[in-house]
């Protein structure tokens, strides 16, 4: 376990190769024994931005801070003033350094979307978040250590599509915290579960308690507890491009929830308008019933 | 579609065709929607299209003929649209229907192949594992979708588990490793109170339930009783008629035989009568002893009452003439009710009662 420690930190004090004169001293030891080990690793090397468009609500920025917490790959910016301008995020992705984004857009106040983008040059995912329960809630009561690198479990649904195989390879760069990661700790014990149920996307996040609370002796037994926080993506559209392209996939079933609303008040409308029908018709028919004034008149008999 | 529609209206169709055909204007209304959110689409497109032109074409071949589709719908004939109707557009779920749906796999796999990382790079870079199962089950039934979810991550993090002992990486939080959690200590205070409170409120009203059941058992068992008690008397009633018919000849001369009639009632009554019926053929007890132990039921109603003899005597409280006899008549009137007691009226005034009642 130290030698591969010793790796890891020998890695991190590359990334920082421009230094800080503290680490001088470690770096000379350290970088020996990696070269010696191996001359030259593979990296998985991934950075994300993570940002939101202006007019987020309480709820979906809580859920942005949780990602944030979750992923200490992550590099949070200030909120993204226009909702027409996607093109500028590539840009602001590499003045960041990142290689991803995770963009927020909230439209009207209500529906969040979420574009998971490789920036230079795609491909994007533009997703529907529903159903979003942050970390705050008690009812998770699970808890994991600051930036610790969660296992990321993906269900067979995602190799059974080819968009699937594109989004896991996707959740992989994005959600897959990389050993490199300046704040990431060494340990593992959270897993963070995608599910493909109903065409759509299903996110958990569980801690791995290995042994029973209860009976801290006893033999180690996995079980999970839920941290948060959870949420359901749809997926919409695949663009070619990093938030801009050709679409390669488009999900047929995905239908926008302002269109779910508005049909909803439809209904609501046409209730109304038939109710209203109904009114004037027997109102009508009435009149019609009505006999006019004889000899038998009630007002007449009836004097 | 209007158009349409006012033809239609004119041939005189009957109500569920206009319904429909409401509904299909309906649909295209929100069709037009989608489209033009397409043609806003189409313009990033052209930006990207120098790249990747053979795409390009692909995507608009698609969209051609999806136009096509659309105008064909609008401009045919009212028979066509009927047709198209009558196959089933009055089913709810159309709106996926009318989606043009993309799903260009040659491009996807081409973008993943892109993107992808490296084959070679070790597990422990991207810790990714593959759930072999495909979740099935029922959105709508929370339960079992959470336990899928949850069988999902522990397969995972068993997995994971076995592969970090492979590439000899650590996994297990050693127990003196502190850092700083995503949650913060006050926060899982919170979480933790509020288990305890739920844990208490549930003891609570467990206990309640139970305290109410126990209310509703007891009620039932006083209900018994009451039903027993009800039950013993009649059983009595009962027993006591049938020594009646039996002792019909014998009641008649009850001076006869009275000793043996008592004996037979303290029978009838007793639960007991074989054990009384062989006590009564023992020892006798005498009167005076008898008296002790049972209490002595008092002079009688009529003992203070004068009678021949007592009229024309003057031996005894003469002086007071009628008025102390009534006064003894009613002591021994009071005497007889209260058993053993005595005549003497030892009951304090009520003010004394109350004060005494009150210091208790």
């Amino acid at each position: 376990m130290s030698s591969v420690l010793k790796a890891q930190k020998a890695n991190a004090s590359k990334l920082e190769a421009k230094g800080k004169g503290k680490r001088k001293a470690e770096d000379i030891d350290t970088d020996e024994d990696a070269e010696i080990v191996q001359p030259k690793k593979k990296r998985n090397k991934q950075r994300v931005l993570l940002l939101s468009s202006r007019g987020i609500t309480h709820r979906m920025r809580h859920l942005m801070n949780d990602l944030e917490a979750l992923l200490p790959h992550v590099k949070k910016d200030s909120k993204l003033d226009s909702k027409s301008q996607l093109s500028l995020l590539p840009e602001l992705a590499d003045l960041n350094n990142c290689n991803n984004t995770l963009y927020f857009e909230a439209r009207r106040h209500e529906d969040l979307y979420l574009w998971a983008a490789k920036t230079p040059n795609g491909p994007s995912i533009k997703m529907h978040v529903q159903n979003v329960h942050t970390m705050d809630e008690l009812k998770m009561t699970g808890n994991c250590l600051k930036g610790s690198r969660g296992i990321l479990s993906f269900d067979k649904a995602f190799d059974d599509s080819e968009w699937g195989r594109l989004t896991k390879e996707i959740f992989t760069h994005i959600f897959g915290v990389p050993p490199l990661a300046r704040k990431a700790k060494p340990f593992i014990d959270h897993v963070l579960t995608f599910s493909i149920l109903d065409n759509k996307i299903w996110f958990r996040n569980f801690q791995i308690m290995e042994k029973d609370p209860l009976q801290p002796n006893g033999p180690p037994q996995t079980s999970l507890v839920e941290i948060g926080p959870r949420f359901v993506l749809t997926p919409i559209r695949i663009f070619e491009g990093a938030f801009n392209g050709a679409t390669v996939y488009s999900n047929p079933e995905f239908v926008t929830p302002a269109a779910v609303r508005s049909l909803i008040r439809q209904e609501k409308g046409d209730k109304y308008r038939q109710r209203k029908e109904a009114q004037e018709e027997s109102s009508k028919r009435k009149e019609l019933r009505r006999r006019d004034e004889d000899v038998l008149a009630v007002s007449k008999v009836f004097a | 579609m209007e158009k349409l529609m006012e033809l239609l209206g004119e041939d005189g169709l009957n109500e569920f065709d206009q319904e429909q055909l409401q509904s299909l204007v309906g649909d295209n209304d929100s069709e037009d929607e989608g489209e033009s959110e397409e043609d806003g689409e189409d313009g990033d497109e052209s930006g990207s299209e120098g790249e990747d032109s053979d795409l390009g074409e692909v995507e608009k071949d698609g969209e051609d003929v999806d136009e096509d589709n659309g105008d064909g719908e609008l401009s045919e004939g009212a028979d066509v649209a009927l047709d198209d109707l009558e196959d089933g557009f009055d089913d709810e779920d159309m709106i996926p229907k009318q989606k043009m749906e993309i799903d260009n796999k040659v491009a996807l796999e081409r973008i993943r192949e892109t993107i992808q990382l490296d084959q070679s790079l070790p597990w422990t870079e991207t810790l990714a594992v593959s759930y072999p199962q495909t979740i099935d089950v029922d959105v709508d039934d929370d339960l079992s979708r959470e336990l899928a979810f949850y069988k999902q991550a522990l397969h995972g993090a068993n997995t994971a588990r076995t592969l970090a002992a492979k590439y000899n990486f650590p996994f297990t939080r050693p127990s003196d490793y502190f850092a700083e959690m995503v949650k913060s200590d006050s926060h899982m205070e919170r979480i933790r109170q509020r288990l305890l409170d739920e844990s208490a409120g549930m003891k609570k009203s467990e206990e309640k339930r139970k305290e109410r059941e126990g209310k509703k058992f007891g009620k039932q068992v006083q209900l018994e009783k009451l039903k027993e008690r009800e039950k013993s008397k009649k059983d009595m009633d009962e027993r006591l008629k049938n020594l009646k018919r039996k002792r019909k000849g014998a009641l008649d001369n009850a001076e006869a035989d009275g000793d043996a009639f008592d004996v037979a009632v303290e029978d009838a009554i007793s639960d007991h009568p074989s054990k009384r019926g062989r006590g009564a053929g023992g020892k006798k007890i005498s009167r005076d002893s008898r008296d002790q132990k049972f209490g002595f039921g008092g002079k009688g109603r009529r003992s203070k009452q004068n009678t021949k003899a007592s009229t024309d005597s003057f031996e005894s409280g003469s002086g007071r003439g009628g008025r102390g006899g009534m006064r003894g008549g009613r002591g021994g009137m009071r005497g007889g009710r209260g058993g053993g007691r005595g005549g003497g009226n030892h009951r304090p005034g009520k003010s004394k009662r109350m004060a005494s009642r009150s210091k208790n």
